[in-house]
């Protein structure tokens, strides 16, 4: 019986917390701050942790708090953020990816979800996916937990021109239809190292072309800081520029 | 006629599977056969999705054993075919592999190195380089090209079936996980534009004509009735080998003139290799570099060159070993002293080269 009556209070004690977050989430909103979800997707090497990640520290940066960025890779999770998750912590941002000798089994296990990954759209804040394994596409979005009840997720696709199936008009179109609803389009165009200005400006042309055809905008161009010099504020299609603290190359993965 | 998969030759950005299925797409290959296994499943994904557009074939057979096997099988109907796996993939393909020895096969295997032993790791390793040059229960009559970049995946799988042909034996493209994985610029091209030969296939199978009266007939045999019959087919093998070595063995050297350390290294060490000899050489260290690109054949007398001249040599690599015995068998009789520095199924960076090579200079 006391078992019992505990158990409710429990409950109700939960339930008011609960009701004070909401309220509280509620005053954020009103206050002009809008949570931020957004979803970067691409091909391989396209470029999206590195677009995602410099998305997720630059908010860090204007003062949001907090930012979690997701390193939502079922199947290759050794490969993309696991190596710089300590420091990124150190810079403020919330990272959701694996940690050696937490797992077993990695790449012979099928495809592995990590639980808080699929509840990452739960948490306070702004919150950052890093859509990895470009090739199984955006469908597995819809293993992230009450994806129905976030109208502010926004799904953005990272493009690279240097990457034959994304090089022309009609490829960048093809491929951006087979991947479903997204909300917009960003000009990531580079190689790695090898990047000129030019490959980013046509990057600019092309993409901006597709986006036209496909009815969706071009969130903007992300470029190097190194390129600060050679490009303004825009680009050639008049597309915003944001410029980019390259972090990927740092390590092996 | 199918729209042609690379018209000019331009940069491109991608990871090094994509530039294997690139260049199967450019050497004009026709099918794949194939079973999953990481860290090459991209080989797969984007032969599979470049396929139909350039009216190529994949298809995916129940495991390694049968992958190996159906290449044999598609060669035999003349198509260039080729296969790519890893690890316990390039274990269970030995006998296919093997029987493509016997039967003078020209089959093409992309082996994207994994951990081993067995399972170990999907990510990175140099530990199928003896199994790659030498797996089968034969004489290890292939041909084995060690890459150590996208450009190369590109460029030696292109070679791969011009040379698998040319010769027939059994090509192995060597990679690894990390160049599978990594990202990475490159030059796409055609490689007709380029002047360069595609492989010349033609069906071993089901040709034209009566055999024995209005052609010769295809004999092949993967079975022998007496040792000295054997005996004689292997040893006319052997000789046709030895024949081809001069014409396809290759390897990068640099620095070598002064050098009283050699650096010797294949495959993706090679590049932090490299690096550890710049950086090195603008210390006044006097550092060479030795990498052999065919693992088998051997560079022997390039090495055998060099090695009287230096103080030691240092043979770096991420298995215990397996490319120091190739080293040792090559240098026999060379009395300068080798110094390993084995990494089994980890990788080698160039800063750690650096202070390895550092204290061998006695610092």
């Amino acid at each position: 019986m006391l078992r019992g009556r505990a158990f409710v209070y429990k409950r109700v004690f939960i339930r008011i917390k609960y009701d004070h977050l909401l309220i509280r989430e509620g005053l954020r909103i009103r206050e002009g701050q809008e949570r931020i979800v957004e979803a970067y997707v691409g091909e391989y090497a396209s470029g999206k942790s590195e677009v995602a990640l410099n998305r997720a520290l630059n908010l860090v940066q204007r003062g949001h708090q907090p930012v979690t960025l997701v390193d939502f890779d079922l199947v290759e999770p050794f490969y993309t953020l696991r190596p710089l998750q300590k420091e990124l912590l150190k810079q403020g941002l919330q990272v959701l990816t694996w940690e050696t000798g937490k797992v077993i089994g990695w790449g012979e296990t099928g495809t592995l979800l990590k639980p808080e990954v699929r509840w990452a759209l739960n948490r306070k804040g702004d919150v950052i996916i890093d859509v990895g394994y470009g090739v199984a596409g955006i469908g597995k979005l819809a293993l992230l937990a009450n994806i129905d009840e976030c109208p502010e997720l926004k799904v953005y696709v990272v493009l690279n021109m240097a990457r034959p199936l994304t090089a022309s008009v009609v490829g960048i179109v093809e491929y951006v239809q087979t991947l479903g609803t997204v909300q917009g389009v960003i000009n990531n165009s580079h190689c790695g190292d090898d990047t000129n200005i030019e490959l980013i400006q046509e990057g600019a042309k092309v993409v901006t072309q597709a986006a036209n055809i496909l009815g969706l905008p071009v969130i903007g161009t992300t470029v190097e800081q190194r390129f600060a010099e050679q490009i303004e504020e825009y680009d050639v299609m008049g597309n915003p520029v944001f410029f980019l603290e390259r972090q990927m190359n740092r390590y092996l993965w | 006629m199918a729209e042609k998969p690379i018209t000019d030759e331009k940069r491109v950005f991608m990871t090094g599977n994509e530039a294997v299925a690139w260049a199967a797409l450019a050497a004009e290959a026709e099918i794949m056969y194939g079973y999953p296994i990481t860290p090459q499943n991209e080989i797969m994904h984007y032969w599979t999705r470049l396929a139909p557009k350039y009216k190529r074939k994949f298809l995916q057979t129940e495991d390694e054993i049968s992958a190996g096997f159906t290449t044999c099988g598609g060669v035999l109907a003349g198509k260039r075919a080729f296969t790519a796996t890893a690890g316990p993939g390039n274990v269970l393909m030995q006998e296919a592999m093997s029987m493509a020895e016997m039967m003078r096969i020209p089959t093409v295997v992309v082996v994207q190195q994994r951990g081993g032993p067995s399972t170990a790791t999907v990510i990175y390793s140099q530990q199928e380089t003896t199994l790659t040059c030498f797996g089968g229960n034969g004489e290890g009559l292939r041909l084995v090209y060690s890459t150590s970049s996208h450009q190369e995946l590109f460029d030696y799988t292109i070679k791969a079936f011009y040379m698998a042909w040319k010769y027939r034996f059994p090509t192995f493209v060597l990679g690894d996980g990390y160049q599978a994985k990594m990202r990475e610029s490159l030059y796409l091209y055609n490689p007709i534009e380029k002047g360069m030969p595609l492989a010349e296939s033609y069906p071993f199978l089901g040709q034209e004509g009566r055999p024995g009266v209005e052609r010769e007939p295809s004999h092949l045999r993967n079975t022998y009735n007496t040792e000295e019959e054997l005996y004689q087919i292997i040893s006319g093998y052997v000789e046709d080998y030895e024949r081809m070595i001069p014409e396809v063995v290759e390897y990068q050297v640099s620095d070598l003139e002064d050098a009283e350390i050699v650096v010797i290294a294949h495959g993706i060490v090679s590049r932090a290799a490299r690096e550890a000899v710049k950086v090195l050489r603008q210390e006044g260290r006097k550092v060479g570099y030795f990498r052999p690109i065919t693992l088998r054949p051997f560079p022997t007398g390039k090495l055998r060159e060099i090695a009287p001249k230096a103080k030691k040599l240092v043979v770096a690599e991420s298995a215990q070993g397996q490319l120091f015995k190739l080293v040792q068998e090559a240098l026999y009789g060379e009395t300068v002293p080798l110094e390993p520095y084995f990494k089994p199924g980890l990788g080698i960076t160039g800063e750690e080269l650096v202070e390895f090579l550092q204290s061998n200079f006695g610092q």
